[in-house]
């Protein structure tokens, strides 16, 4: 198996220098080998395998591993998966050099990230991602926004990624070594530097997850990604939330309470902001990245839960609150991956990102709109769909709120699991808005004939497939998930979230089932049923009338209620949050008057927190450009100064 | 709300159980017209009627119900031949049974098949969806009525419902100006299959007093086939509750009068 | 006094002077007919809103070829009459005041007389469902068409709304989808046939149409109508604004899914109509006015009214306070649909809608006709101008409408035996009134000898119809049916 993951990891790297020749060879190879690292990931999750291989010592930084176990597999599994299939979507809309490059390179660092047992190529494939992202971001070149986009997520991720090198620097610090054993092994002893170093990882991981408040760089970022390859930055998510997993829960391990009430906290927020804005947005990709920053929300309060749930020594909470975490990022990631691979195949056929001038695409494009409608209804939750699994283990998670032994932590978890569902709620309407707005009902405007995607789509159906059957078999993928989990938590907690017959509990036993299984069986033979009768019952003859629209003849598409109308009430009532406000002007026109409406949103978060920072970044540029005399004495005063200051911090950190 | 219950339950059943027992109009209500007197009659007795619905041929005189406004100028001035009828049960399926008088019979027309013999399912359940297509006004009020607790229709499996996809019955009343043409039209178009037009009121049947401006098409039965006309200005609201019972197939006709 | 004292103390003439306005022919009663050249037409009428008038209407009458506009004030209806002698234009009187836009669109659309300088002169009467145009445009909004069949047992009329989703930018009325020309079919009838026709204009103010007309009849006539049948028009007409205020509350209540407040609600209504039909035969109170008073005894004694009034105030005391203490109910109404005084006047509204502004208009005392001036009732008003308010003078018109019939009928004595004199002969033009539940409904007639030669009709309807689009302010798409009943306006009415 160790073999196999090393052909994996090469055929990526390969992969990347490939696309200079030919980028669709190059993808496809990224397939093969995605497909590759998944296999092996699945396994070793399943506890079937330990796969490693070592990638010689680097700059003296001791003996490099890349390492497939228990944790390593579920993340890996999932990233090989979804990016084989994202790959055959990619290959199919001939990607550029660059982006076909990107691709393959972002895949890599995401293994690379996963599978490193030491932080420097932690960090490296980590800062690989960050700068992919950036290109990929900015890729476009025709579009303004695309660079504003890369230059605001690279911003953001800069800072992430400092976080991420000062929490490195301070464990180096502390215990001389960079490798991640060393680190867990002498995690009890770090003191007050643990607290440091969660908060910086919280910081970093957080600025790609989009928490609050890094939700801004996401959604431009997948508007302005070229094709399908929004889909590749959807799965950097399994890289983040990998370093949370490994870095937190099984590195620094045994949390103060107060560690997870922020991330309930954070979470809770994350999510309700996510979705919010997710609602009121018009772009389609732009609505997707908003509802990833929900989903990213969601897993995170469900991560809290577990840190909640060890800092009380509850191990079953633990469990409960990391399971449904773990699924809800598994079952993001496919939904999200297939949402943003059919939104690519829309905009393909339509030449339109918003969705306002579409609606009744669904005849038009059959394939895509059950694609898109599988991945809406597993986003928005619907039984017996992914998202819902994960969903109601969540709650079910937070529910457990009464064992805890501390006030506020109740408390916090109380609040969290509110957010959670007013989340569900505004997240039912805006996916509803989302999928009727672009497939149901008439089409706005008269679209040209465009491009229409392709029939043959493999890696579109493969996500499809995936999606539909993530609920239904929820509960071979919880024990799986028990064997891949099994090194946090102690082998055989999770397994009891699974009782006979195919029911889930949350790990607390007689607590509540749901059985998505029985769920989507019973649903299935009752509408078959229902297409039986209808078929054997009803009178063949079919005539269509028209649409009633209160006995006039007026096109339904000038009537028919519009995707931001739909949330506009949301917008109405939230005015405070949004800063909606919505005026008539009236003007004269050639004597006749002429009323015309003005939407007034303050994008609030763009300009009371981002803008500012940035105008401050700026000024303080500006400020230390002087410093920049183009003196050489000076300059090397100035390294002289630095080495100084790390010299004397070095070792007051080291006692 | 547990207030409301107790205010609902306090005042007991004021239902009425038509159409199990007959529901009597009070003495001297003006349901419909009835030709009383033989004999000679003047050709300027046409004349006493605003719409002309009375139609004098050979001294023997005719009313009309689908053109009677049920003013009672003719019983005021002509007693003798003339009188109120207190009934309530006045809807008829064909347009010709609203003649009544001295007039030879003339020769039936078709007559639809009801709603419920043309599909047994839709006895016990039917949808209507209610058109204003010029009335006064006052057969929305009487239409309203049904579902107060006097009447309550609801409990005879008849039920409103707001769009005509999902109707079975066509409640129609005025008589149908130029702009609700169209829209009336449609209405009926949408409508699944078997289905029933009732017209309600004299303006429904025939136009009434607007069937001569030149704004209406004057009658349902201009535009649409109508199964059932419940003559009236307007007509109360048991006329139209028989009305819909017999287009639903529910009640039969009674033998004209 | 000399002819000038006269001028100097008549508030009217002072408020016209310096303007050729001549006096025609002496004042019938509180009618007052003026004439006016053309171009001091839309000067006198601004000159007449100034000092309180109301502006009702404006129409052509066909056989003098002259304007007519209606102006009504406290005490006074002012006829303004402007001769056209062939001219096909004047200056609109829309710039003067909103009130006049319907009016002058269908002047123009029946005669093709064209008010010049009008901001809007499509034609209106015959309004085709389908042609929809945005009112207010931006790249969120769009226009949902709300009508001409609307969802429920309602009369045909169209709202489109302006909307970017949840909340109205722009609420426009369109009338006249049931317009059946009936004012033309007055043309030839002789007054009773002329009475059954005006009951059936619209038939939830059939009492109040019935009774303006017989009185404009009358007033031409010189006669009044004897006090015995002056009682029982104030009965049947009173009963008419029970129902007609119950109805707005089954509506209102429905609106709220309030169902047993329907139900009991429904069932008081149900009750007057009852009462109303074992009274007259006739559920609408249809077939008992005629000019010159009224046609037959009634068919109930006034003990046997007067006791179905106590069991039906004493039920209604109950609902009604019941009602108004429901939050569910009452939160809708609250500041849904909000007028102010100033709007109102602007567009001459008139009835439940303008005293829910602390508007003292009612015709009964304002100019008051038959019975009202010798019974003792004063004027709903609250000072809301919202949906709620509405409501309120509603509840409160039910009081004293109870109140206005058991002095009506109290107070019959035996000299009172006449119910109807007759009318041999009569000529001439002349205006009635009378207070419809909804508002004042005014009836201008010309007659030639004992047949009406032309009929035109002011109704409240269309006097408040521009008050309901004016009265969107803030207010969402739930709101529409709450605000659209409060108003409690006939379509009938207008479409005439």
């Amino acid at each position: 198996m160790s073999v196999v993951l090393a052909v994996g990891y090469a055929s990526l790297a390969a992969a990347v220098l490939a696309a200079v020749v030919s980028p669709r060879a190059a993808v496809y190879v990224t397939a093969a080998a995605c497909g590759l690292v998944g296999a092996v990931g699945i396994a070793s999750a399943a506890g079937y395998t330990h796969a490693s291989f070592s990638i010689a010592s680097w700059l003296g930084f001791g003996q490099t591993m890349l390492v497939s176990d228990g944790l390593a597999g579920i993340f890996l599994a999932a990233t090989g998966v979804v990016g084989a299939a994202v790959s055959l979507a990619l290959a199919q809309r001939s990607p550029t050099r660059l982006v076909g490059a990107l691709h393959a390179l972002i895949l890599l660092a995401i293994c690379a990230v996963i599978g490193s047992d030491q932080a420097f190529v932690f960090l490296l494939a980590w800062e690989t991602i960050t700068l992919s992202l950036y290109l990929l971001g900015s890729a476009d070149r025709d579009r303004p926004d695309a660079l504003v986009a890369g230059y605001f997520a690279g911003g953001v991720s800069k800072l992430g990624g400092g976080a991420l090198l000062a929490a490195f620097g301070l464990l180096y610090a502390k215990t001389g070594s960079f490798e991640f054993a060393v680190w867990a092994h002498q995690a009890p002893n770090l003191g007050s530097v643990r607290d440091a170093a969660f908060f910086l990882f919280v910081v970093g991981f957080g600025s790609k997850l989009g928490l609050i408040p890094f939700q801004g760089p996401l959604p431009p970022l997948y508007a302005a990604a070229p094709g399908p390859s929004a889909a590749t930055i959807s799965l950097t998510f399994f890289a983040a939330f990998y370093g949370l997993w490994r870095l937190v829960f099984a590195i620094l391990g045994a949390p103060p309470l107060w560690w997870g009430e922020l991330l309930v906290a954070v979470g809770g927020v994350t999510a309700l902001v996510g979705i919010l804005y997710a609602v009121t947005e018009e772009e389609i990709k732009r609505f997707l990245g908003f509802s990833s920053v929900e989903h990213a929300g969601i897993a995170t309060i469900g991560f809290g839960v577990a840190l909640v749930g060890e800092a009380a020594h509850l191990p079953r909470l633990a469990a409960a609150g990391l399971l449904a975490a773990t699924l809800q990022v598994l079952m993001h990631g496919v939904a999200k991956a297939l949402a943003l691979v059919a939104a690519d195949r829309v905009q393909t056929a339509t030449g339109q990102a918003e969705m306002r001038p579409l609606g009744g695409l669904g005849p038009r494009l059959p394939l895509t709109a059950t694609g898109f409608g599988l991945a809406v209804v597993s986003l928005a939750a619907l039984p017996p769909f992914g998202g819902f699994v994960s969903e109601w283990l969540m709650f079910m998670a937070l529910l457990q709120a009464f064992r805890v032994n501390d006030t506020i932590a109740e408390l916090v978890l109380a609040l969290g699991g509110a957010a959670l569902a007013l989340t569900a709620g505004v997240a039912l309407l805006a996916f509803a808005k989302l999928y009727g707005g672009i497939f149901l009902g008439h089409a706005r405007e008269r679209l040209g004939r465009r491009h229409m995607p392709t029939r043959l789509a493999p890696g579109f159906v493969a996500l499809a497939l995936i999606a539909l059957v993530l609920g239904p078999i929820a509960p071979w993928e919880i024990r799986w998930l028990g064997h891949g989990l099994g090194g946090l938590l102690g082998s055989d907690v999770i397994a009891q979230a699974v009782t006979w017959p195919l029911v889930l509990g949350p790990v607390y036993h007689g607590f509540s089932v749901m059985s998505p299984t029985w769920l989507a069986a019973g649903l299935t033979t009752f509408a078959l049923a229902a297409f039986v009768l209808v078929r054997a019952l009803a009178r063949p003859a079919v005539r269509r009338a028209p649409v009633w629209v209160s006995g006039t003849a007026v096109p339904v598409a000038t009537v028919q209620y519009r995707p931001e109308a739909y949330s506009n009430p949301i917008r109405v009532v939230l005015s405070g949050l949004y800063r909606f406000k919505r005026t008539v002007e009236v003007r004269e026109e050639n004597g006749k008057e002429i009323r015309v409406a003005r939407t007034r949103v303050v994008p609030v978060f763009e300009d009371y927190f981002y803008r500012p920072i940035a105008a401050g970044s700026v000024l303080i540029a500006g400020r230390l450009r002087r410093l920049q005399s183009g003196s050489l004495g000076m300059y090397l005063l100035y390294i002289l100064a630095v080495l100084l200051a790390a010299l004397a911090l070095i070792p007051a950190l080291g006692h | 709300m547990l207030k409301w219950l107790f205010r609902g339950l306090r005042h007991g059943v004021v239902t009425t159980r038509y159409p199990a027992r007959p529901e009597p109009a009070p003495p001297g209500f003006r349901g419909r017209i009835a030709v009383l007197g033989p004999g000679d009659a003047p050709q300027s007795l046409g004349d006493l009627c605003p719409t002309g619905a009375i139609q004098v041929e050979g001294g023997r005189v005719s009313v009309d119900r689908g053109l009677c406004v049920l003013c009672g100028a003719c019983v005021a001035n002509a007693p003798e031949r003339f009188g109120f009828e207190a009934e309530y049960e006045t809807a008829v399926r064909r347009r010709s049974s609203l003649v009544v008088g001295e007039r030879l019979a003339t020769a039936l027309e078709g007559l639809r098949p009801t709603l419920g013999d043309r599909s047994r399912t839709l006895r016990r359940s039917i949808h209507i969806r209610h058109v204003d297509a010029g009335s006064d006004g006052a057969e929305e009020w009487e239409i309203q009525a049904l579902t107060n607790p006097y009447y309550d229709m609801q409990r005879l499996g008849l039920f409103f419902t707001p769009t005509p996809r999902h109707a079975d019955l066509l409640l129609v009343t005025g008589g149908v100006t130029n702009s609700m043409r169209e829209p009336l039209l449609r209405a009926y178009e949408v409508m699944p299959e078997p289905k029933a037009v009732v017209a309600v009121g004299t303006d429904a049947c025939s136009g009434g007093f607007s069937a001569t401006t030149g704004e209406v098409v004057g009658g349902v039965d201009q535009v649409l086939p109508v199964d059932v006309y419940v003559p009236g200005s307007p007509p109360a609201p048991i006329a139209i509750l028989h009305g819909l019972l017999l287009a639903a197939g529910v009640v039969t006709e009674e033998a004209a009068a | 006094m000399s002819a000038e004292e006269t001028a100097r103390e008549d508030p009217l003439l002072q408020a016209l002077e310096g303007t050729a306005a001549v006096e025609e022919a002496p004042p019938r009663g509180p009618v007052r007919q003026l004439r006016i050249p053309m171009d001091e037409l839309a000067t006198s009428t601004r000159r007449l809103i100034d000092v309180g008038g109301h502006f009702a209407g404006v129409f052509r009458s066909e056989s003098e070829d002259s304007l007519r506009a209606l102006l009504a004030l406290r005490g006074e209806l002012i006829v303004l009459r402007t001769p056209l002698d062939g001219a096909r234009s004047y200056p609109s009187l829309s710039r003067v005041t909103p009130a006049a836009r319907l009016p002058e669109r269908e002047l123009h659309d029946v005669s093709g007389v064209v008010p010049l300088d009008h901001p809007q002169l499509d034609p209106a009467l015959r309004p085709s469902a389908d042609e929809l145009e945005r009112v207010v445009t931006g790249p969120e909004t769009f226009v949902l068409p709300y009508g001409p069949i609307r969802s429920g047992v309602f009369e045909a009329i169209q709202f489109p709304i302006d909307t970017g989703g949840e909340d109205i930018l722009a609420f426009t009325v369109r009338p006249y989808f049931k317009r059946r020309n009936l004012e033309a079919r007055f043309q030839g009838l002789d007054f009773d046939h002329g009475t059954y026709l005006a009951e059936r204009i619209a038939g939830t103010e059939s009492v109040a149409q019935a009774i303006a007309f017989a009185q404009a009849v009358e007033r031409v006539a010189g006669i009044e109508a004897p006090r015995l049948a002056q009682r029982w028009r104030v009965v049947h007409a009173e009963l008419e604004r029970i129902a007609n205020h119950l109805d707005v509350g089954i509506k209102l209540a429905e609106d709220a899914a309030l169902s047993v407040g329907v139900a009991r609600l429904g069932v008081l209504k149900e009750q007057v109509m009852r009462l109303r039909a074992r009274l007259c035969g006739n559920r609408f109170g249809r077939g008992v006015l005629m000019p010159g008073g009224v046609r037959r005894e009634p068919l109930l004694s006034s003990a046997e009214v007067i006791q179905a009034i106590d069991s039906f105030e004493d039920d209604l005391r109950r609902d009604r306070s019941l009602l108004l203490a429901t939050a569910s109910f009452t939160d809708r109404l609250i500041g849904s649909g909000r007028l102010d005084a100033e709007t109102v006047m602007r567009y001459g509204g008139v009835g439940p809608i303008a005293r829910a502004c602390s508007l003292g208009i009612d015709a009964r005392l304002e100019r008051p006709y038959g019975s009202y001036g010798r019974l003792g009732f004063r004027i709903a008003r609250t000072t809301g101008g919202d949906a709620m308010a509405r409501f309120e003078v509603r509840l409160e018109e039910i009081d004293q409408s109870v109140h206005v019939i058991r002095q009506a009928l109290e107070r019959l004595d035996g000299d009172m035996a006449a119910l109807r004199i007759a009318i041999t002969d009569a000529s001439g033009e002349g205006c009635g009134w009378a207070e419809a539940p909804n508002g004042e409904v005014i009836y201008w007639i010309a007659i030639e000898d004992g047949r009406l030669r032309e009929v035109h009709i002011v109704s409240p309807s269309l006097r408040n119809w521009p008050l309901l689009s004016e009265s969107y302010r803030g207010d969402v798409l739930t709101d529409v049916s709450f605000i659209e009943h409060s108003f409690g306006l006939t379509p009938a009415g207008a479409d005439r």
